[in-house]
């Protein structure tokens, strides 16, 4: 029956071709609006995996609650005890209780790629009369440029040569920029009520992000004098393998010391809510579209019913039953469904390799043609091909049923 | 043999209109009978449940000693396919077809397309069609048309051509070329034919006239 299926298809040509657009605008919109949104996601999270530790583990801060104390003072009266001037403050400690043990632990674990002991600590950066508080990261440059992206960042000086010599410091883009501070300068630092201590800029650094380029980079043992805390590390970032598993192994890691230990999707949570949002958007507005496709195949296919009774009646004379007829209506819907999804993953791909054409984010190392990141994932083009024939499938199962119901004496007898 | 009905009653609609009633005959193979009567009488009625396309009410109906209500769908199908025919009124050519195509459409379902094409080349030219194997049905004339309805109806060899006012809708000389056609198939081929018509004098061609008066045999029977 297919050969009178195409048949009926090429007689009516302009309807079959605006019912194959449906199809074919309804494919290409999953394929680029997919490729543009699980790009876009993909260079999120290839962002977050990369430009900060996948695991951070961090000296664990908790505050003091009314009754925490109330045991060790009051053993005896502990439950009917009432404050004054309840205890209040911070409970805790400002570094990693046991780093050694950390060190050992990472390095036997055969998950971990890298990991770098870090010194954190906010601090006042000055440059003759201008102060600007930033964060100050301690770190061995060999082993942070193994756990982030850093090196790739850079824009002058080498990330390495902050550990050549004593006091060196490479700054954020904004900092630097606040300061106005330029490469050789010596700048201020100062941590708490300590004495300045002068750093010399050798480098800078533009990720893009304001936030992260707000921050400084030193070597790990300068930093620990400035901040007067020898041989103290207060962060322990981690880069793993695998970074999917990161969340599992971040809760793993929390029950067995006291550190807080956090992965990055963990620390991101809120972007991946977006993503979530994103993908349901997707799915609504992809569904318009080709729910919108499938009412025209119904209503196309429906009028061709009434139109082929005759043709039908004199089909089922021949001999033909009702499962040919039904066939030879949904075949139809079939041939569109086929060829106007298989259009549309083409097209789609094309303008998908258009989009990425297209200049999007600003300039910077990791991101250097600074386009539109478009995903071509072959998983969309399989989605989107079974969503465009399911959903022409559906709207002609129905008019073809019914034309399989037509008997052929009541056609006959009404002539037609 | 032969097609076979005994106690045919045929009631439609709601309230039940009664189209058919009490009817009993017997049509031998190779005949050729006419049905005739007033329109209204119920002749196509009858024909068509003698056809296995419409269903009796009551009654019992055999073609070539098969009981038509007890077949499975598929069965009847096929049945109909390989041993029966069917000339209406109107020609009912598929628009988008060829005249070759519209005649060669009922050998698809048995999938004996190339078998068949040149006895549909030669039924054709016998119809002198022979110039219009490859023009759509719009592009013939009334009379053409039915023939290559009869074409149609004759490709698969028919034990039994069911004929519906074949001469209805044509103008007297084309009326007489298909009465022609259908005679010659009945004497050449041995096919039974059975015919719808009220007009008289193709009637007198069968050799058998049925008359139907109000749903009930009047004569012939």
């Amino acid at each position: 029956m297919i050969f009178l299926a195409i048949r009926y298809l090429l007689e009516r040509k302009r309807q079959t071709l605006l019912t194959l657009l449906g199809v074919f605008f309804g494919t290409m919109a999953y394929v680029s609006v997919s490729g543009f949104f699980l790009g876009f996601q993909k260079f999120m999270v290839e962002q977050l995996v990369n430009n900060a530790a996948q695991i951070h583990i961090q000296a664990r801060q908790d505050y003091l609650e009314t009754h925490q104390l109330d045991e060790s003072f009051f053993p005896h009266l502990f439950k009917h005890v009432f404050w004054v001037t309840p205890p209040s403050g911070v409970l805790g400690y400002i570094e990693i209780q046991n780093p050694q043990s950390w060190y050992e632990r990472l390095r036997a674990d055969p998950r971990v790629e890298a990991f770098s002991p870090l010194m954190m600590a906010p601090a006042l950066f000055t440059l003759s009369k201008i102060s600007v508080s930033a964060n100050l990261i301690g770190c061995n440059p060999v082993q942070q440029a193994k756990v982030t992206s850093i090196t790739d960042y850079m824009v002058e000086g080498k990330f390495s040569d902050i550990a050549t010599g004593g006091n060196r410091l490479i700054l954020g883009d904004e900092l630097m920029k606040r300061l106005g501070a330029g490469i050789n300068q010596t700048v201020l630092v100062s941590v708490g009520t300590n004495v300045a201590v002068p750093f010399k800029v050798i480098g800078r650094f533009l990720t893009g992000n304001r936030g992260a380029d707000l921050q400084a980079y030193g070597a790990i043992n300068d930093v620990q004098l400035v901040n007067r805390t020898p041989n103290v590390v207060n962060e322990i970032g981690v880069r793993l393998k695998d970074y999917t598993q990161a969340a599992a192994i971040a809760s793993n890691w929390s029950k067995i010391a006291p550190e807080r230990t956090e992965s990055w999707d963990q620390l991101n949570a809120n972007i991946f809510s977006v993503f979530r949002i994103q993908t349901t958007l997707r799915f609504a507005m992809i569904m318009t579209v080709l729910i919108v496709a499938g009412f025209g195949m119904y209503n196309v296919l429906s009028m061709t019913v009434n139109q082929k009774r005759q043709d039908i009646a004199i089909l089922h004379s021949m001999g033909y039953d009702t499962f040919d007829i039904v066939m030879l209506f949904f075949s139809q819907g079939l041939i569109i469904g086929i060829c106007g999804s298989f259009f549309g993953l083409i097209a789609g791909y094309f303008f998908c390799l258009y989009l990425q054409t297209i200049p999007f984010t600003s300039l910077t190392q990791s991101n250097p043609g600074g386009h539109l990141h478009i995903s071509l994932s072959l998983s969309i083009y399989i989605q989107a091909a079974l969503l465009g024939n399911f959903s022409v499938s559906i709207a002609s199962v129905l008019p073809a049923r019914s034309a399989g119901k037509l008997t052929p004496i009541e056609i006959i007898r009404t002539g037609g | 043999m032969g097609i076979f009905a005994s106690h045919i009653g045929k009631a439609i609609g709601h309230p039940s209109t009664r189209v058919l009633t009490e009817i009993n005959l017997k049509i031998e193979d190779g005949e050729f009978v006419a049905l005739t009567g007033r329109s209204g009488s119920g002749k196509s009625t009858l024909l068509y449940i003698l056809s296995s396309l419409d269903m009796p009410t009551e009654g019992k109906i055999e073609i070539s000693d098969r009981d038509i209500q007890s077949m499975e769908s598929e069965e009847l199908h096929q049945f109909r396919n390989l041993k029966m025919g069917f000339v209406f009124q109107f020609h009912y050519l598929i628009s988008e077809l060829t005249s070759l195509q519209n005649v060669l459409l009922p050998t698809l379902k048995s999938k004996r397309e190339e078998e068949k094409r040149p006895y549909a080349k030669f039924l054709l030219e016998q119809f002198g069609l022979k110039e219009k194997f490859h023009r759509y049905p719009r592009q013939l004339s009334g009379g053409e048309q039915q023939r290559v309805a009869i074409a149609r109806a004759l490709i698969m060899d028919p034990q039994y051509l069911f004929a519906d006012e074949p001469t209805g809708s044509l103008d007297t000389v084309n009326s007489e070329v298909v009465m022609g056609i259908i005679r010659d198939v009945n004497k050449k081929n041995k096919t039974t034919v059975l015919m719808v018509t009220h007009d008289p004098d193709f009637a007198n061609q069968a050799e058998r006239q049925i008359r139907l008066k109000d749903g009930k045999l009047e004569s012939g029977f």
